[in-house]
């Protein structure tokens, strides 16, 4: 029935199987536009959050799907900037994945700053000085490169190109593509740098904060080539995903081998640049503020193992793992690194997040706890609902994967 | 945001932030702004098929975008990045120019691999043919590797007299099952007539200028060697995938391919023998 909006040359299952596929996730999407209505129509004591703990699972869920869309822009800069036409397989996919990143992150956002209708007050009248401010232009900008992006992918359907002055306008707009991935990469450097400066700068926060470097703290740096590094393997991990959903080779293996190297690269440098970083906080920032680095240990489940786990096990390894061509050459080792390598940005995020504000700073405040309620878990999923709803829709009606038809044929 | 916003300051802070703020949004504005006025300059002056082609070209297999030079074995691996436009292709001109052509056009066609492959003729990769009449017009007729892909189709669509071709553009169209194809033109030209009946379907043009470019054309001896590399591919694509490749059984091809193969996919195999993506 819809076979006439899917492209030439590609398979794509009944509509009836894809239906079913999708029920379940609209059906968690509805959940959570319910969860949403009740945060908006209650007010945020419909989540777990307070005055103390201000900054819960939304926040994480941003930082973490903002880091992890990061391939959007780090593989235009590699394709537009840098001309590593490989990469020209995977675009497309990158960049509906950064979209559906970035604006599930920006409707969470709206739902936790409680009073979405006055979000337009934070560009009327910015703080300049706030790392937020700076988050909130990047973000909205950039969401709006992606939108544009996305544009040229849509009209490149099927029916819809068949309209002469759609194919046209794609044509003239991806003509300029390289405008827009050269704004994404400044934008994206700037408020993923942000994000992390955002921590960094919290001087009462002994456990997240850090020297300045320049104008900037280190975390500044350390978010922007943790995210550069992982958006990367985020990208391979999805399309790895993909390829085993739908029982189709869609990129060649050199392609994956290529994002596999380039994350490989960043990370190692990443990995090193933190461990300075984690020994001079050891050292000397947190003494210097008072508190010694075990104390923040000492709690139970926080205790050092997560330091452990998120620099060496899902960053050293997988950076040592990615360095290796023949390790690289096996689709399965591949993989696995990538999703060490993710799951060490996902658990980057989470301390810098859920731990720091657990952290007791004054001497009568207590390790505090949190559990999301459900309304937080019901949004959150919905989002994730979103984003599959999104991504299916487009893997089967657009060109996600431009190899895929000819890899098809052979 | 504005120095008449409340609590605007002229501070360095202010100036730089919102400085670099607003240039951002110019240059996505004028990004979106330039791509839409540069498309209706196009739409005005007709660029519409170029695009298209350009577009659909960009999109094919890589095994559908070979080079004519690699039929003929200069090349041993090649892909067009023109277009097929070879009269614009400076590696295609410095190969012709110490070529002699070949001015003695046979007049019986050839028969491989058992498709009429007349030689008195000029071939487009869209898989028409092109001949001049000596009334100044050119016909335009589908081969006989189209025709047997084709078969008998469902509806034909041929352009009215008037109709202006460019090449590459659509020239006509067809109806199979489900599926809508479009056959590229190889000339530029004027409609001056359209037959689908018991001659087969052709179109009679006439150029827009007194000379004809006809250097993307295949000609001599690239045509037999262009039309096995065609049914290769076509074989790879009729292909069990369980089984592999498999060597010819000697006889000829059928009429109506689609008859004979009815559970390909063969709405991707139009679009990636007849070039359209």
């Amino acid at each position: 029935m819809d076979k006439l909006f899917i492209a030439r040359g590609v398979s794509r299952t009944s509509l009836k199987n894809f239906i079913m596929w999708i029920i379940p996730w609209i059906l968690i999407l509805i959940v959570g536009v319910y969860a949403v209505f009740l945060c908006l129509y209650e007010g945020l004591n419909q989540t777990n959050m307070d005055n103390r703990f201000a900054f819960g699972l939304w926040i994480y869920l941003d930082l973490t799907v903002i880091a992890l869309g990061a391939g959007a822009f780090f593989t235009g800069f590699l394709l537009y900037i840098l001309k590593r036409k490989e990469l020209k397989a995977v675009i497309n996919s990158a960049v509906v994945i950064g979209f559906i990143c970035y604006s599930g992150a920006v409707g969470v956002l709206m739902v936790d700053v409680g009073q979405p209708l006055r979000a337009w007050f934070t560009f009327w009248h910015p703080n300049v000085h706030s790392m937020l401010t700076e988050v909130t232009f990047c973000i909205t900008c950039y969401l709006g490169v992606l939108a544009i992006e996305y544009i040229p992918i849509i009209l490149k359907n099927r029916r819809i190109k068949q309209i002469s002055s759609m194919l046209v306008f794609e044509h003239e707009l991806h003509k300029l593509v390289v405008v827009l991935a050269a704004v994404g990469t400044f934008l994206s450097f700037f408020h993923q740098g942000s994000l992390g400066g955002l921590y960094g700068v919290l001087v009462g926060r002994p456990f997240a904060f850090r020297p300045a470097l320049g104008i900037w703290p280190t975390t500044f740096f350390l978010f922007i080539l943790s995210a550069a590094a992982v958006g990367p393997c985020f990208i391979l991990l999805t399309t790895t995903l993909v390829s085993k959903i739908s029982r189709k080779q869609l990129v060649k293996p050199e392609v994956l081998q290529l994002l596999g190297k380039i994350s490989g690269n960043l990370l190692i440098v990443y990995i090193l640049l933190k461990t300075i970083d984690t020994i001079i906080w050891i050292n000397s920032t947190s003494p210097s503020l008072g508190f010694t680095a075990a104390s923040f240990y000492k709690y139970s489940g926080f205790g050092t193992w997560i330091m452990f786990a998120e620099i060496v096990l899902c960053g050293l390894i997988p950076a040592l793992m990615l360095q290796n061509k023949k390790l690289r050459a096996r689709t399965s080792w591949l993989v696995v690194a990538a999703l060490m390598a993710c799951i060490g940005i996902v658990l980057n995020r989470f301390v810098m997040t859920i731990q720091t504000l657990a952290l007791p700073t004054l001497p009568f405040d207590q390790f505090m706890s949190y559990v999301p309620s459900w309304q937080e878990v019901a949004t959150f999923m919905a989002v994730l609902a979103y984003g599959m709803l999104v991504y299916s829709i487009s893997y089967r009606y657009l060109t996600l994967f431009p190899q895929e038809r000819e890899l098809q044929s052979m | 945001m504005f120095p008449w916003i409340y609590g605007f300051t002229w501070t360095p802070g202010n100036i730089i932030f919102l400085g670099i703020f607003f240039s951002v949004v110019a240059i996505i504005g004028a990004t979106v702004l330039l791509s839409f006025r540069r498309a209706l300059h196009s739409i005005k002056t007709n660029s519409m098929e170029s695009i298209r082609w350009e577009s659909e070209f960009h999109d094919l297999p890589i095994a559908a975008r070979t080079c004519r030079h690699e039929f003929t074995g200069e090349f041993k691996r090649r892909t067009c990045d023109n277009g097929f436009d070879c009269r614009s292709c400076v590696t295609h001109g410095n190969l012709m120019k110490n070529k002699a052509t070949n001015s003695d056009l046979i007049e019986h066609p050839i028969h491989a691999f058992g498709f009429t492959i007349p030689i008195d003729r000029l071939y487009h990769r869209g898989h028409t043919w092109v001949k001049s009449n000596a009334t100044g017009t050119y016909t335009i007729g589908l081969d006989d590797f189209a025709s047997r892909l084709v078969g008998t189709p469902e509806g034909i669509e041929l352009p009215k007299p008037g109709t202006r071709l460019q090449v590459n553009g659509s020239a006509w169209s067809f109806k199979k099952g489900h599926t809508d194809v479009r056959i590229l033109a190889p000339l530029d030209g004027e409609v001056v007539a359209a037959s689908d009946g018991s001659e087969g379907w052709y179109l009679k043009v006439r150029p827009l200028t007194p000379s004809v470019d006809t250097k993307h054309l295949l000609r001599d001896q690239e045509i037999v060697p262009w039309f096995l590399r065609e049914f290769e591919r076509l074989q790879m694509k009729l292909a069990d995938p369980k089984i592999g490749l498999t060597l010819a059984d000697g006889g000829t091809p059928v009429q109506d391919f689609p008859k004979a193969y009815p559970d390909k996919n063969w709405d991707g195999i139009f679009g990636e023998m007849f070039l359209e993506a």
